[in-house]
C-alpha cells in the first residue's frame, strides 16, 4: 500500500475510490486489503446480526476471498463497493438459511436468542427478548429469503433501493415490492400485541 | 414506534467489530494475496511431505520427485531413549509461555463431541529438496491448507484440501523450473497413507483430552521414553511442537502443556516473530540442530499463531543465520460435523 493514497479511520478516503482501489488490486494485489479495511467491520455487523458469530467468521472470510478472486470482473463504473461486497456475503449468508431460520424461530419461541446473547449481559432488556422481538424473529423466520434479504440489506445494511438492486442482481421494482411486502407482514405481526403502538404509514425506508 | 424502528433495535447490541477482531478474516484473504502475489500459483511437484513431529512420521500419498529436506533443519534426538528415568520438572523459565498459560484459560473453548471432525487452516513454507535427472535442487514450498482430523483416531482418516502457493528461494539455491510447473491443487485428499506413531505423540482430540492437567506430569508425559541431558530436551520441545500442530487441546491440557513446555531447559524469548501469514507475535524458542525452533503466540492474547526454523548455524544448517526455513500459521481451527468425501 506504499504508493496508494491513505485512508481515512472513518473509511471515506482523499482520492481513491472503490473502484479506483480494486482496479490498482489488479495489478497489485496487496491493495486488495484496503478494501477490506474500508468495508469489513460493516459488512461483518450486518452478517452477524443475521447469522451470528460463527457463522459470520466463515462468510465474511469468504466474502472477500470471493471478491479478491472477482476483482477482474468488478464493473469499475461503480465507484462504491458496498452493493458489490454485500450481495456477495448475502449470497453466502443463503448457505446458512436453515440456521438463520432456526435462530430466529429460537427467539419467537422464547428461547433466548443465539445471535446476540454473547454480545449483552442485560439479555432482559433485548429487544429478542421482549413480546414484539418475538413476533418481529418469528416473522422475518417466515419470510420468503429474497424479501428477507432484501428488508435487511436495507434495515441492516443500510442500501438504498438501487443499491440492493444492485446487490442481489434484481431490478430496483422488484426491491420496492419484495421490501413492501415484507414490511406489511412485519406490521400485521407486530400489529397483533399492541395494534395502538405501529403508525400505519406506506413511505418507503431508505 | 414502527416495524422498521423494532427492526433496527433488534440485534442491535451486536457491535460494529473493529480491525483487530477481523484478523481471523483478513488473514485469510492475506493469505489468498499473497498467492497471487508472485503470479504463480502452484508448485510442480506433488511433495511428499514428511512431517515430523519430534519422532513422528506421517507418509503421504505422492510422487517420489521431491522430500522435505527435514533432515537438514529438523534433527530429532536419536540415543536418548532410555527406560525408566524420572524427570523433575525444573521451574518454569520461559515468560512467554507461562503468560500463554495465563491467558490461555480466557479463550472460547471448541467442544468436539466424538464423530465429529477439528479443522484446521493454516499457512505453511517448508524446505523442500528434490533429486531428479534435471538434478539437485531445493526450494521453499509454500501452501495454504485445511485438515479435517477426526475426534479419535489416527490422521489415516484424515482429510486435507490444499491450495501450492508460489515457491520461494532456499537461500543460496535458484528456484528449480519443476517447483513451478502447474501441479496438483485443491483437494479433499486423504490425508496420511499410514501413521506410525507411538501411542504416546497421538495428538488427537480424543488422546490430548486425557493427557494429564498438572504440569509436572505433562512434564513427565513430553519426557516419555527419554533419557536426560540436551538431546532429550530438544526431542520434548519438538514434541511440544506435536501437540500444538494441528491439535486442539482442552484449556486444562493447553494450560499444563505451557507450563511444562516452560520448564523445558534451554527454550528463550524471541520478542519479534512473523509468522507465515504475516501476523507478528512473541515467540519461545529453542536452538535444535543449527535453527532455532520457535513457536509463536499472539503479542496481546497470547493465542498460538504457529511455529518457525529461523537459522542460528550457517555450517549446520547451510543457509545464512537469519534464514526462515520452515514457517506454519495457524489461521483458524473449528468442528465439522464430517469431513469432505475423498475420491479413491
Amino acid at each position: 500500500m506504499s504508493d496508494s493514497s491513505p485512508s481515512d479511520a472513518d473509511g471515506t478516503d482523499d482520492g481513491a475510490d472503490d473502484a479506483a482501489v480494486i482496479e490498482r488490486s489488479r495489478r497489485h494485489p496487496e491493495a486488495f486489503a484496503e478494501v477490506f479495511r474500508r468495508h469489513a467491520p460493516d459488512v461483518k455487523r450486518y452478517v452477524t446480526r443475521r447469522l451470528g458469530r460463527d457463522a459470520a467468521e466463515d462468510v465474511v472470510a469468504e466474502t472477500f476471498l470471493a471478491a479478491f478472486r472477482q476483482r477482474d470482473r468488478y464493473d469499475l463504473a461503480r465507484r462504491d463497493a458496498r452493493p458489490w461486497l454485500y450481495g456477495i456475503a448475502t449470497n453466502l449468508v443463503g448457505r446458512y438459511v436453515r440456521d438463520e431460520v432456526r435462530q430466529l424461530r429460537a427467539v419467537q419461541r422464547g428461547g433466548g436468542d443465539p445471535v446476540s446473547e454473547s454480545f449483552a449481559d442485560r439479555s432482559d432488556e433485548r429487544v429478542s427478548a421482549q413480546a414484539h422481538g418475538r413476533r418481529l424473529a418469528g416473522a422475518l423466520a417466515s419470510l420468503p429469503e429474497g424479501h428477507r434479504d432484501a428488508l435487511l440489506l436495507v434495515a441492516w445494511g443500510g442500501l438504498t433501493y438501487p443499491e440492493v438492486a444492485a446487490a442481489l442482481g434484481v431490478r430496483v421494482g422488484t426491491v420496492r415490492s419484495r421490501v413492501s411486502r415484507a414490511r406489511r407482514r412485519l406490521r400485521r405481526e407486530l400489529g397483533e400485541i399492541s395494534p395502538t403502538l405501529f403508525v400505519r404509514e406506506e413511505t418507503v425506508h431508505g | 414506534m414502527d416495524e422498521m424502528t423494532v427492526l433496527d433495535r433488534f440485534r442491535a447490541e451486536v457491535p460494529r467489530p473493529g480491525l483487530d477482531e477481523l484478523r481471523s478474516e483478513e488473514a485469510r484473504l492475506m493469505a489468498a494475496i499473497a498467492g497471487a502475489d508472485a503470479g504463480v500459483d502452484s508448485a510442480s511437484v506433488r511433495r511428499v511431505r514428511l512431517v515430523r513431529r519430534g519422532r513422528l512420521t506421517i507418509g503421504v500419498a505422492g510422487g517420489l520427485a521431491a522430500a522435505a529436506v527435514a533432515g537438514v533443519v529438523v534433527v530429532t534426538a536419536r540415543g536418548p531413549e532410555q527406560g525408566t528415568v524420572t524427570h523433575v520438572m525444573p521451574v518454569a523459565a520461559s515468560r512467554v509461555l507461562t503468560r500463554a498459560a495465563d491467558a490461555s484459560t480466557g479463550f472460547p473453548e471448541l467442544r468436539p463431541e466424538p464423530g465429529q471432525f477439528l479443522v484446521y487452516e493454516s499457512q505453511t513454507m517448508d524446505p523442500v529438496e528434490s533429486n531428479s535427472a534435471q538434478g539437485h535442487a531445493r526450494y521453499l514450498a509454500r501452501s495454504v491448507r485445511k485438515v479435517w482430523l477426526p475426534v479419535e483416531g489416527d490422521s489415516t482418516r484424515g482429510v486435507i484440501e490444499e491450495r501450492t502457493l508460489a515457491p520461494r528461494p532456499y537461500p543460496g539455491w535458484p528456484i528449480p523450473p519443476s517447483a513451478r510447473r502447474a501441479g496438483p491443487n485443491g483437494g479433499p485428499e486423504k490425508l496420511a497413507d499410514f501413521d506410525d506413531r507411538a501411542e504416546f505423540l497421538r495428538n488427537d482430540f480424543a488422546y490430548v483430552s486425557r493427557l494429564p492437567t498438572e504440569p509436572q506430569k505433562m512434564y513427565e508425559h513430553l519426557y516419555t521414553r527419554l533419557g536426560t541431558g540436551p538431546q532429550a530436551d530438544v526431542e520434548a520441545w519438538m514434541r511440544v511442537g506435536g501437540l500444538l500442530t494441528e491439535a486442539y487441546l482442552p484449556s486444562a491440557q493447553r494450560v499444563a502443556l505451557y507450563r511444562a513446555a516452560a520448564a523445558i531447559p534451554g527454550v528463550t524469548t524471541v520478542d519479534r516473530a512473523v509468522d507465515a501469514a504475516g501476523r507478528a507475535g512473541i515467540a519461545a524458542a529453542k536452538t535444535v540442530g543449527g535453527v532455532r525452533r520457535e513457536y509463536l503466540f499472539d503479542q496481546r492474547t497470547y493465542q498460538y499463531l504457529g511455529q518457525r526454523e529461523v537459522v542460528t548455524d550457517a555450517a549446520v544448517a547451510r543457509a545464512p543465520v537469519g534464514s526462515v526455513l520452515t514457517s506454519t500459521a495457524q489461521l483458524r481451527v473449528s468442528v465439522a460435523n464430517r469431513a469432505p468425501r475423498v475420491d479413491s
